[in-house]
């Protein structure tokens, strides 16, 4: 350990062996860092590199439930540490900024019970200018861009926000995008506006952080009719299991494939009609979600006297099924159930 | 050897400190908040009642914050302060 060094402001410093993989990986495995994976050593040259003559100490957010201040600085760290390229840096800071919104509710999401993760989706020209992967596969593994600022994300809540598991993420199962979260709207296939311009941001390029579980498939792959696709969304959505069966308040994200999407609009749907279809079509008997909860977080409206056979739907408003376009050729897309307390967030992207 | 930059940043806050634990309980007044996890307030009021039974405090206040994925509100916590001198919360699911 030792002092920082002028041009280093607060940041502690530590000494490592050498630059081999192994000595920094048991380095962090000692002081309980990391996620598990091997890690690139961030030196001070590298991190000036990330930094790319950005202000560092610029404060983007302080991050719960340790409250450490995610500077710039802080964040490039952690970029390097994920092994992301200094050009997908203003896509990280950005999505550091969007999660510490209050609607946001990060100290709830990095301490809950719920597996929620935070879902980054990067919207606009960035997508291609930074290597995004918007097409096949856009969830899975292979392309550095999305592995690495979903990884670094994953990085910075843990490091300086403290979310270890079992000691600040108290997330009794925890699940597989907690590595890394990082996907892209694949706006080229898409027959409606990009997502961001849809929530009314005007930007060439915009980040989504959106904190909810894994995705759950859904597929179909004979249907040529907007209805008999979206039920199978619905079907997938109108469970006991999530969140959004007691928390009413919570929003849906519905990340179609083109293929589904293109049939869905040569039907003459735009995405409020497909918003308005799984709201009103994603809906239990009052009576099941009765006989299943006593306690329900739902809207007054919810609340009130209606029969027993009263269908009731999967979220409060229509305007809580989220709907984007991402994935490549084939017929599978997938819903995103939310943890509940908490709201999506987009942002312009800034550098 | 070479210096690496740790990955944790600042704290904006210092950890907040634990209340002296009062010596004795008998004669204090205690209050239970709820933090709306489906079984906190059982356990709560049993462990309160337990502790008005063993050691002799009053319980003065039962109540709950407005869900479990938010912090207490200060109003409220202003009011706990008002009415009680040993505060028992926690989670439970």
């Amino acid at each position: 350990m030792s002092t920082p060094r002028a041009g280093e402001g607060a940041a502690e410093m530590i000494d490592l062996a050498n630059d081999a993989p192994e000595a920094i990986f048991d380095l962090f495995e000692q002081r309980g860092w990391g996620d598990g994976l091997p890690l690139v050593p961030p030196t001070s040259e590298r991190v000036t590199l990330m930094l790319g003559g950005a202000e560092p100490d610029e404060i983007l957010g302080v991050i719960p439930p340790r409250f450490g201040v995610a500077t710039r600085r802080a964040v490039a760290i952690n970029a390097v540490l994920a092994g992301c390229r200094p050009a997908w840096l203003p896509v990280l800071t950005t999505a550091v900024r969007a999660l510490c919104r209050d609607e946001v509710n990060l100290a709830g999401v990095q301490a809950t019970t719920h597996p929620v993760a935070p879902l980054v989706i990067v919207h606009g020209e960035a997508v291609d200018a930074l290597g995004f992967n918007a097409g096949c596969g856009t969830f899975g593994p292979g392309t550095r861009a999305n592995a690495t600022v979903g990884r670094a994300l994953r990085l910075v809540l843990l490091h300086v926000g403290g979310a270890r598991p079992g000691c600040g993420d108290q997330s009794t199962q925890g699940q597989p995008s907690k590595y890394s979260f990082c996907i892209a709207e694949n706006a080229a296939h898409s027959p409606w506006e990009a997502y961001h311009r849809s929530r009314g941001l005007d930007a060439p390029s915009a980040v989504t952080v959106a904190c909810c579980e894994n995705p759950h498939n859904f597929h179909d792959m004979e249907s040529a009719r907007a209805d008999r696709i979206l039920l199978k969304a619905a079907s997938a959505l109108a469970s006991l299991g999530s969140n959004n069966a007691c928390i009413s308040q919570g929003e849906i994200f519905v990340a179609l494939c083109p293929e589904h999407a293109a049939t869905i609009a040569a039907d003459g749907w735009s995405r409020a009609d497909v918003q308005s279809f799984l709201y009103e079509r994603a809906r239990l008997p009052r009576r099941v979600f009765l006989e299943a909860f006593d306690r329900r977080r739902w809207a007054p409206w919810m609340q009130a006297d209606a029969s027993d056979d009263a269908l009731l739907p999967m979220t409060e408003h229509a305007d809580n099924y989220r709907v984007l376009v991402t994935g490549g050729p084939g017929k599978h897309s997938c819903v995103l159930p939310s943890w509940g307390m908490t709201r999506s967030c987009t942002l312009p992207l800034s550098p | 050897m070479l210096k690496i930059y740790s990955p944790e940043g600042l704290q904006g806050q210092q950890p907040l400190q634990l209340a002296p634990a009062p010596a004795a309980l008998a004669g204090l007044r205690l209050a239970v908040l709820d933090n709306r996890k489906p079984n906190a307030r059982l356990l709560l009021e049993q462990v309160a009642h337990g502790l008005a039974q063993r050691a002799g405090v009053c319980v003065a206040a039962v109540t709950a914050k407005a869900n479990a994925a938010v912090a207490c509100n200060p109003e409220l916590l202003g009011q706990l302060r008002e009415q009680a001198d040993v505060i028992l919360t926690g989670s439970a699911d």
